[in-house]
């Protein structure tokens, strides 16, 4: 007998010819999260089983899994000899663990699926039969074909397959299937969403944070590293980029109408990141903004903030409230780290009164009266480059 | 760098660092074992015991050593209310550390009837308010002796004759973390303080038990601490503790006074930067080693960092609540809101201070206050 984990995925299915380059990519993501475990990954038949996994380290490869983007769900299972009676025997253990939780259930069905078209029953025959054996070793059970608490299922392959658990796996698609993009990533809870939304949907992620030294603390410096770091678990490997800001920030609030000085900060901050992700041959910027969230969200904002770049800005969380994004962070454990009370670059030098409605000629008047392009390429010259996994 | 924030704690003494290591490497017994050397390092701790007892109270009673401050004041609460039969009355003043104000919130939820006393604009107790509060049914009063924020120092032995007046079998304990060795001892049920705020190592406290006073143990086990506190005797803390003490009591008006000195001139320097404003008692008046001052206009986060990047240390408030979010319940309580919250901070002071230090720190801050003057929310 043999603990095997079995890998269903997503919308893969339906990629056509290209569906091997997409099995492929997540294969490789599975053999990345699973680093350490010494898996052996399988292709067979629209799923992936994973075998290999020490008893001790099981449950920390199926939480792993978990967070791989491209995975519908995961079945613990047990993988054993086809002789019907070794079969049996591994249902009724499994049952009998699964029994042993207090929710488990009272109603149950069993799933057949044959392959192994020589084996000597069919699927309604093992139906039948294991239906039959469950119940006489477990009296306190009862059928029920319609909407069973516990779904015990049997594959016959070129070995038996036995398992009573699905566990919802991440969804979304391979991460690196779908190109590059830039994170524009602050310390507060909506960005790191953002980038697990876009991660989801198969992007691979490089993050660019700005911060004002030394008006804001290590400490502020630490989290952000710490939210790319839990990001990452998702996403895989992320380069960071480290920008310093200060300099920028206090010229425009010496030199640019007050009024105006957030506007114009993102969108030095967006150009900024515009290069650096060119750079690392990123196709978009990501951003964690949400329509109307605050005074530089507002339709004119962003217009005025989309201005200043060419790149297509993702902005996943645009039609979301707040409450549904911190539940989203609550859920990928981003939320804890986010609230953490610490000044980051854009409450440092914030204006009172800031325009919610920018004018976009105004603005771009008001960016061009200064001279920033040294210190844009002082900036990005002293930015200091991490990899955070 | 210039360590201006003693009050979150202290650097050790290298001779008590060693004291520390000898107990580690060769004094390492067991003081609770049989044989000949555990019961002379067993007396040693007794000896560390009376010498620091000696300090805190005129009044016959007993030290227990604790792992710190945080474990004193919870001891001292719980375990001399869990001592007592029924639940009464139980006061504390706003402006508590959180190990007390956050005792006393768990008190409440245990069913006794808390009360915050009132403090005045320096932080310190009023003690028409106390007295006001304290009625035949008040069990246990707990008051810090300095407080951690303002360097406000409370008029215990006025509290305490409040307090017998009204309620004879209440006890009186007093948080002396930020007092002990710098202010003359207090009259009082129990006082608990802390090694690593006097140049001793992080990781021991103590406990000042009155004589007849009870305490229902925390941590039982072993029986150490004639039973009030079990768990292996820290006998490298304890040492080094004493030893710290020994070298305070040796050389108090020295280091008193130089505190005293260097917060005097620091004040005096920053009072010439235009818009602070003073959060605590008149130099002259409160504890000889903290300052707490508002720059108007500037936020004390921003301040900090900044200031931090120059080599100056400085707090906004204690490094137990700097984690908290949300405003500054002391500041608070002491009716200092707004702008004037915002921009507080505080310096502490230790003997290893010079005036020198004050002189360049305060350079360092009006430089940096001018310039974050510059970019204010206008």
């Amino acid at each position: 007998m043999e603990k095997v984990l079995l890998v269903r995925y997503t919308e893969i299915h339906l990629k056509g010819l290209n569906r091997p380059y997409f099995e492929r990519a997540l294969i490789d993501n599975m053999k990345r999260s699973l680093r350490g475990l010494s898996p052996v990954i399988e292709r067979e038949q629209g799923r992936i089983y994973v075998r290999g996994i020490s008893e001790e380290n099981f449950s920390e490869a199926l939480d792993r899994l978990t967070r791989v983007f491209g995975i519908h769900s995961i079945s613990p299972a047990v993988s054993v000899d086809k002789d019907w009676e070794t079969v049996v025997g591994a249902a009724l253990g499994l049952m009998e663990k699964r029994l042993e939780a207090a929710d488990a259930g009272t109603s149950f069905k069993v799933f057949a699926r044959r392959s192994d078209k020589h084996y000597f029953m069919n699927s309604d025959q093992i139906n039948k039969e294991l239906g039959g054996r469950v119940l006489n070793r477990f009296p306190s059970l009862h059928v029920d074909v319609h909407k069973p608490e516990i779904k015990l299922s049997v594959e016959i392959r070129e070995s038996a397959y036995v398992y009573c658990e699905e566990i919802p796996g991440a969804n979304g698609m391979p991460t690196g299937t779908a190109g590059k993009a830039s994170l524009l990533i602050s310390g507060g809870i909506d960005s790191p969403v953002a980038g697990y939304m876009m991660a989801k949907r198969g992007l691979t992620l490089s993050a660019v944070h700005f911060y004002s030294y030394p008006y804001t603390s290590e400490r502020a410096r630490d989290k952000v590293v710490e939210l790319t770091k839990l990001v990452s678990r998702y996403a895989g490997e992320i380069k960071l980029f480290l920008v310093p800001f200060t300099d920028i920030q206090m010229t425009i609030y010496e030199k640019c109408p007050e009024k105006e000085t957030t506007v114009i900060m993102r969108r030095l901050m967006m150009r900024i990141a515009e290069r650096i992700a060119k750079s690392e041959g990123a196709l978009a910027l990501i951003t964690g903004e949400s329509l109307g969230q605050v005074a530089s969200q507002t339709l004119e904002a962003l217009c005025v903030t989309n201005d200043a770049v060419s790149m297509p800005v993702f902005r996943p969380l645009i039609g979301f409230d707040k409450d549904e994004i911190m539940d989203i962070a609550r859920r990928i454990g981003t939320y804890e780290t986010s609230i953490l009370p610490y000044e980051d670059c854009c409450t440092v030098f914030v204006p009172k009164h800031p325009v919610t409605k920018p004018k976009l000629d105004e603005l771009r008047a008001s960016e061009a009266s200064v001279d920033f392009s040294g210190m844009i390429e002082k900036a990005i010259e002293n930015t200091e480059i991490m990899t955070v996994k | 760098m210039i360590y201006f924030d003693n009050s979150a704690t202290t650097p050790c003494l290298p001779e008590a660092g060693a004291e520390a290591l000898k107990y580690m490497t060769s004094g390492y017994f067991n003081p609770a074992a049989a044989y000949a050397p555990a019961v002379q390092t067993e007396r040693e701790v007794n000896a560390a015991r009376a010498a620091i007892l000696s300090e805190i109270s005129r009044e016959p009673g007993d030290l227990i050593f604790t792992s710190c401050g945080t474990e004193s004041n919870n001891t001292a609460i719980f375990g001399s209310l869990a001592a007592m039969r029924g639940k009464g009355r139980v006061i504390a003043s706003g402006v508590e550390h959180p190990s007390v104000y956050e005792a006393a919130i768990a008190l409440r939820e245990q069913g006794y009837d808390v009360v915050f006393a009132p403090v005045d604009e320096t932080g310190k107790v009023r003690l028409d308010g106390l007295a006001a509060l304290i009625n035949g049914e008040t069990r246990l009063v707990s008051i810090m002796h300095v407080n951690n924020e303002s360097g406000a120092v409370n008029d215990i032995s006025a509290i305490r004759g409040l307090i017998k007046k009204a309620s004879p079998d209440c006890l009186l304990h007093v948080d002396g973390v930020q007092a002990f060795m710098k202010m003359p001892p207090v009259p009082c049920d129990l006082y608990s303080v802390s090694g690593h705020k006097l140049h001793a190592p992080k990781g021991v406290g103590a406990l000042y038990v009155k004589k007849g006073v009870k305490i229902r143990p925390y941590l039982v086990g072993g029986g150490q601490e004639t039973g009030l506190r079990s768990g292996t005797t820290n006998v490298p803390g304890i040492m080094a503790f004493s030893f710290a003490v020994h070298d305070f009591a040796a050389h108090r008006d020295e280091y008193v006074s130089g505190m005293a000195e260097v917060k005097n001139r620091l004040y005096s320097n920053l009072s010439s930067i235009r818009d602070v404003k003073l959060n605590g008692p008149e130099p002259g008046s409160g504890a000889p080693h903290i300052l707490n001052v508002s720059f108007m206009g500037v936020r004390g986060e921003v301040l900090l960092n900044a200031l931090s990047e120059r080599g100056l240390m400085v707090s906004t408030g204690s490094a137990c609540a700097a984690h908290k979010r949300g405003r500054n319940r002391i500041l608070n309580a002491m009716g200092i809101l707004g702008e004037r919250q915002d921009g507080a901070i505080r310096f502490s002071f230790s003997h290893f201070n010079t005036v020198a230090e004050a002189d360049a720190a305060a350079g360092l801050i009006e430089e940096q206050v001018n310039l974050l003057r510059r970019f204010r929310r206008r």
